[in-house]
């Protein structure tokens, strides 16, 4: 059975969906709890596994309208256990979408972008 | 019996749009920072400003959260006794331009660090504070003990328009209270 996983947005926690089956995660809305090591441990022990086998297609959409240093630096952390399994045979492909007004989003994702190496990022703006 | 009169007269002398006082918890964030957000829609203020505010009230409070030492268990929760810290933050605008001002009770050993942290944050220009912020996650992410504090005074120092100003004053017996004061905005009166 794969992995199922959906969690409602709070006003500090974002949206959260993986469905294994599609190879897909989503993050969308905002991210500044004091315990965010705590919010996101499932997805990352899902990850971590789900990184370790042998899979076809891993799709992340990130959709944060703002988040918090403690928030970036678990997402980069997340990006470069991807970006260190993304291979031909292992896709992983990374949309970071976010609105042409929101500097913070774009800056991060530019610098986020400049540390990967196997990895597919897109940065999607739109208006 | 507090004179609220002289307290009123007083918010209206410093121009303080939104005051908090008291026991601080990470529930407690997305309140305030809901009231410092419509606070900024009146002056319709393009995004990046609004979050320029709101980000800097965050790492202010996630740090307060962390290092306030005016903490004693109050009530439980699953089990476990809840440490709320305490500390006073204040927002404050003038001609469209904000200021961010925060305090709080830390143990002596902290201060140090934070003051060289700071004093070296404020020698970096916006490319360099971008560039720094980006080294130290990284390496944060290697060393998993680090609870990123040092972080989010690096992302105060990039939204802010102004160096970080602030002041340590003693306290008690081991404690020292700090002040941290930012502006945002380049209206009349920003301290760049």
């Amino acid at each position: 059975m794969s992995f199922h996983l959906e969690k409602q947005k709070t006003g500090s926690t974002p949206y959260v969906l993986i469905d294994e089956a599609k190879g897909y995660i989503r993050f969308e809305g905002e991210s500044f709890h004091e315990n965010v090591m705590g919010f996101y441990k499932d997805v990352n022990d899902w990850l971590d596994n789900y990184l370790k086998s042998d899979f076809d297609i891993l799709t992340f959409d990130c959709n944060m309208d703002y988040f918090n240093s403690s928030t970036a630096k678990l997402l980069l952390n997340m990006l470069l256990n991807m970006d260190e399994h993304a291979t031909e045979k292992n896709k992983v492909v990374v949309n970071w979408i976010t609105t042409e007004d929101n500097d913070i989003i774009i800056e991060c994702g530019e610098d986020f972008e400049e540390e990967m190496t196997s990895l597919e990022f897109n940065l999607v703006i739109s208006k | 019996m507090i004179d609220m009169r002289e307290y009123y007269d007083m918010v209206k002398k410093y121009n303080v749009d939104v005051i908090y006082s008291g026991p601080l918890w990470a529930d407690g964030i997305e309140g305030i920072g809901g009231t410092i957000r419509k606070r900024m829609e009146f002056d319709q203020l393009p995004l990046s400003s609004t979050q320029a505010v709101f980000s800097i009230f965050v790492e202010q409070m996630n740090n307060m959260l962390m290092h306030s030492a005016d903490t004693k268990l109050i009530g439980e929760n699953s089990g476990r006794m809840i440490p709320p810290s305490k500390g006073v933050f204040i927002l404050g605008s003038k001609d469209k331009v904000y200021f961010v001002q925060s305090g709080n009770v830390m143990r002596n050993g902290s201060v140090d660090t934070i003051k060289s942290q700071i004093d070296y944050l404020n020698t970096l220009d916006k490319p360099g504070l971008r560039k720094y912020y980006k080294e130290q996650i990284k390496l944060e992410n290697a060393n998993k003990e680090s609870d990123g504090a040092g972080i989010g005074l690096i992302e105060i120092a990039r939204r802010a328009t102004s160096k970080i100003q602030y002041s340590f004053e003693p306290y008690s017996e081991g404690l020292t209270f700090f002040t941290m004061y930012v502006t945002i905005g380049d209206g009349e009166g920003a301290r760049k």
